[in-house]
């Protein structure tokens, strides 16, 4: 099994590790007391106003692509090596704002509308009380 | 790099003008991508469906603290992931931590204060580790940006799984079929450049520590 480096903990902190690395620290976390005291570690570090690297590159998603682009990269309307970044950024980095925006974009192009539109309306009833113009 | 559209801004603006159409409009946006990325941590279709109310409600409450400059879609998932979070958490799956290291510059947007925050100190804080956050993102943005536009795709994986997901030299080289002296001297090259883009700007060493470890 992989190591879970401080790095992990820094992208576990924001949510951001593909749900099985996710769920593989939470489960260390619990029976492990030295991994949990890491984490502390890394949690006093960011209260202390240090910055990683990975933690401001992740927040400003610096190579993330566009949605257009995961969108021509579904349609296979990329070049190869663009294309073969995204396969890389989305499978190896494992980013999972890419990886929702492109089973989004999958799920649009499949699911039926009746589905869509009724949770959609839900969102809305139960949110639009809370909408207040600010002029 | 996702950033805000003209069409998300115009979206903003009539959502803050108390707009129903455009509110039902950005919920069609963005509710996808937002269900998709809880629902790969939640099993459970409707309580993913309720973070997703959640961080829409949220968004909301914020609205008139959000700055336009900063991009909707980050900014709607950085709400979800707190929503998440704080459902993990109450279900018992994700031990519980300080609340001000997860996200607490973000939360505040959407939270109400209470006092385990230590909010002044958070608050006196803040500007300043905006100013250098902003200055390190500059400067990795120009760098990244460089090596996609020149087509250095491998320097840019190379970099990204260094400082993205932590990866040691030899795993690197051996994940990109590189040699590990070129893994050295990509890294080494790119934490000169951001080096000095930061002393360019005058700011503290201390609070980047991984541009000075050798």
């Amino acid at each position: 099994m992989p190591t879970i480096r401080q790095s992990d903990l820094d992208a576990y902190l924001d949510e951001a590790l593909p749900p099985e690395e996710m769920a593989r620290i939470e489960q260390a976390l619990r029976a492990d007391k030295e991994l949990a005291r890491t984490l502390a570690g890394v949690v006093a570090r960011r209260d202390a106003g240090v910055h990683s690297l990975g933690a401001v590159w992740r927040r400003h998603r610096l190579s993330c692509p566009t949605r257009d682009q995961l969108g021509s990269y579904l349609l296979d309307a990329l070049d190869e090596e663009e294309s073969a970044y995204i396969d890389f950024h989305v499978e190896q980095v494992g980013c999972r704002l890419c990886r929702a925006n492109l089973l989004d974009l999958e799920n649009r192009r499949r699911e039926a509308d009746t589905t869509t539109q009724a949770r959609r309306r839900r969102y809305f009833q139960s949110s639009a009380g809370h909408l207040r113009g600010e002029g | 790099m996702p950033g805000t559209t003209e069409s998300d801004r115009l979206l903003i603006d009539r959502v803050r003008a108390g707009e129903e159409g455009a509110w039902r409009a950005l919920i069609d946006r963005f509710e996808g991508r937002l269900a998709a990325y809880v629902s790969s941590r939640l099993g459970d279709r409707s309580a993913a469906e309720d973070v997703v109310q959640e961080t829409f409600i949220g968004f909301l409450t914020s609205l008139p603290n959000y700055d336009r400059r900063r991009p909707l879609e980050s900014y709607l998932f950085s709400i979800a992931a707190h929503k998440l979070t704080d459902r993990l958490r109450r279900e018992g799956r994700r031990p519980a931590l300080p609340l001000s290291a997860v996200g607490a510059s973000d939360a505040s947007q959407w939270e109400p204060v209470g006092p385990a925050r230590r909010a002044s100190s958070i608050a006196r804080s803040g500007e300043r580790c905006r100013l250098e956050d902003g200055a390190l993102a500059s400067a990795l943005r120009k760098q990244i940006d460089h090596y996609r536009n020149s087509g250095q795709w491998k320097k840019l994986q190379c970099v990204e799984l260094l400082f993205v997901r932590g990866r040691a030299n030899k795993e690197v080289a051996e994940q990109l079929g590189l040699g590990e002296q070129a893994v050295a001297n990509y890294k080494f090259d790119f934490l000169a450049k951001l080096r000095a883009a930061v002393r360019g700007q005058k700011l503290p060493e201390e609070v980047f520590p991984e541009l000075y470890e050798e």
